[in-house]
């Protein structure tokens, strides 16, 4: 089989050191980064949509990812020197007040499995803490994921901190988290809101195509 | 009907003579004490500088008093443990206030003194010398874990660590239990739950995972970790199961012969299985790692108590409802009817003669927070007229009321749910 398939099989079974091994190999067959780090993207993205349809479920994605993270972490500084440049930016965090992050966590994973930069700002992120990272930063994208509603509300602090920032028309605002919905992301003038992990991943691609 | 009797036929799938109502029977019916103190104070049953009792120092939840009890007329009480999560007991209380102003009492080994930024901080059986378990951001409302798992050497998993914290029930717990549900039995007329259920029976709830009682917790320690474990180290979960199944079933031994056939309904399972779209893992987990033990302690209970048995797992748990059933649950809760096919009239379809719901009065991620007073009446209402016929009904929202609910929103609630029990009370 060709490797480049087998380190996307491998990755969607999960096999965290079969994918280093492979990827090593793939290095040492100077097959280019940019086309390895394309089977892992391919890899995530097939987790992703299983994940979405309900074929797998958060323990799988999380085991997937981790295989994701033991090639992608090999190819990384190689990527950097070839000066490879990410599909998109995006600075992410769970709200100010809520310490749930692992709806946070999956989204960054299936971001970076799909060729994002992502710059994880944790849990417990204030609006102050959000502004700077986009100032120091200049992301694309600032997502937010809250799990409870006493916390969600904080995403609105967010945005108006960014608001106040000048910095609101220059960021794509995507939120997320169980009681989270469409209606509530308009309302507090989010431009997105994704269910799932798998959509905020295509939602973001189509986002960032439109903004350039 | 007294309160008791109308559990008792509510949870035997008998209609009772009007819908029973609990608040607070466990600590995910709850209610948090910022909401419980405006509830309180609006009623009139408390003045603004009375203080609330927290009785659940993680999700920061109130006592429900004789007083709120009676004027709501609330069908529940729960026979609660000595100790916390923390492993120390809820005693010698002291005042606290909340970031939000609301005044508190708080057991005297609760720390109450922020870090620099203003988080507050718990600490395994209260010793501030160790590292401290859970975390409060500052202007946040509940506590929740600080990771302190080490990595994991898969030669030196074992057992005994991973259940250094799963015991049988000493003397002096025996000895309260008993004195307890006697006290409550005799004393009062209401439905006695036992919240806490025992040590073993709550078979890989990743609440409990990071073990906030020990001061070195060894083994899986992660709730990320733990999810991964049951696929990747299903031999390894199985043993861990069947030892807590052992302990468990000895547990229930001991609690029975102290309260007898005083209390009605003890939680079994807090795992929650489900998510907001969907089961939290594949269903072929749940079948082979949990059913097996579940069932083994369902049919202990069954086989020598009256009590019923209750799990309690979030999300949408609708695949699997029906191997909760085979398991002999008798009653499912929070019946989380914001999730995936977990619309009322589904349930109550689909299983309304098998498990007793005893929850989903209300959806607590929209509705409540966010709707109209009306709103919220509407669907109190209607949810009751679906989950209520025929009995197997217990109302209750979907798990505990939150803070910053609109005290308009928890006044219309506490008024549908005793509009449609012919029950008029004061201020609401």
């Amino acid at each position: 089989m060709d490797i480049l398939q087998e380190i996307s099989d491998n990755l969607q079974k999960g096999q965290v050191s079969k994918v280093g091994i492979l990827v090593k190999q793939a290095l040492e067959d100077k097959i280019d980064v940019k086309t390895i780090l394309g089977s892992l993207i391919e890899g995530m993205g097939v987790v992703g949509r299983r994940f979405r349809d309900g074929e797998i479920y958060v323990p799988e994605v999380l085991i997937a990812a981790r295989a994701m993270y033991a090639g992608l972490d090999l190819i990384r500084p190689l990527l950097v020197q070839t000066g490879a440049t990410y599909i998109g930016k995006v600075v992410i965090g769970t709200v100010k007040g809520d310490l749930h992050d692992i709806g946070k966590n999956l989204v960054k994973m299936m971001m970076e499995g799909a060729g994002f930069e992502v710059i994880d700002l944790g849990r417990d992120v204030s609006p102050e803490k959000f502004v700077e990272a986009v100032k120091a930063n200049q992301p694309d994208i600032v997502g937010m994921s809250a799990l409870i509603t006493t916390t969600m509300v904080n995403m609105k602090d967010t945005i108006e901190a960014l608001k106040r920032a000048n910095l609101r028309d220059k960021v794509i605002v995507m939120v997320g988290g169980a009681p989270v919905t469409e209606r509530f992301a308009a309302e507090i003038g989010a431009d997105s809101y994704a269910k799932d992990a798998d959509t905020a991943v295509a939602k973001a691609k189509a986002l960032i195509s439109n903004k350039r | 009907m007294n309160s008791r009797e109308r559990i008792i036929s509510a949870i035997n799938h008998r209609e009772p003579d009007r819908t029973p109502l609990d608040l607070g029977g466990f600590d995910f019916t709850g209610i948090h004490v910022s909401s419980l103190h405006i509830l309180e104070v609006a009623l009139g049953l408390k003045k603004p500088n009375e203080p609330v009792k927290v009785v659940d120092l993680v999700q920061m939840l109130g006592e429900i008093d004789e007083k709120l009890r009676e004027t709501l007329e609330i069908d529940t009480i729960p026979l609660r443990g000595q100790k916390n999560y923390f492993g120390f007991k809820n005693e010698n209380w002291k005042p606290w206030t909340f970031f939000d102003g609301t005044p508190l009492l708080v057991p005297e080994k609760f720390n109450t003194i922020p870090d620099k930024e203003g988080n507050i901080y718990q600490y395994p059986q209260g010793d501030t010398s160790a590292l401290p378990c859970v975390k409060m951001p500052k202007d946040g409302f509940y506590f929740d874990d600080v990771d302190r798992s080490k990595p994991i050497d898969e030669e030196s998993l074992n057992v005994e660590d991973q259940l250094e914290e799963c015991k049988l029930l000493t003397d002096e717990e025996l000895s309260y239990y008993e004195k307890e549900s006697k006290r409550l039995f005799e004393e009062t007329n209401y439905a006695i739950t036992f919240p806490s259920g025992v040590s073993g029976t709550n078979l890989g709830d990743s609440f409990w995972i990071p073990g906030w009682s020990l001061k070195n917790p060894r083994g899986i320690r992660n709730q990320e970790e733990w999810y991964i474990s049951l696929i990747t180290r299903k031999d390894f979960i199985r043993d861990v199961n069947a030892k807590m199944t052992e302990i468990g079933i000895e547990n229930l031994k001991l609690l029975h012969q102290a309260v007898g056939e005083r209390i009605q309904v003890i939680m079994i399972s807090s795992t929650d299985f489900g998510a907001q779209n969907g089961l939290l893992y594949p269903k072929e987990s749940y079948q082979e790692l949990f059913k097996p033990f579940h069932k083994r302690i369902n049919d202990w209970v069954h086989r020598n108590t009256t009590w019923k048995t209750l799990i309690h797992s979030c999300g949408s748990d609708y695949d699997i409802i029906p191997d909760f059933i085979e398991a002999g649950f008798d009653i499912l809760n929070p019946v989380q009817i914001s999730a995936a096919k977990m619309e009322p009239e589904r349930l109550k379809k689909e299983f309304g003669d098998h498990i007793v719901f005893w929850g989903g009065g209300i959806n607590t991620q929209t509705t409540f927070p966010f709707g109209t007073p009306q709103e919220v009446e509407e669907e109190v209402k209607k949810n009751i007229s679906i989950f209520g016929e025929g009995g197997g009904f217990v109302y209750a929202t979907v798990h505990d009321i939150q803070a910053r609910i609109p005290l308009e929103n928890l006044l219309a609630l506490f008024r549908a749910v005793n509009d449609v029990r012919g029950i008029k009370v004061q201020g609401l």
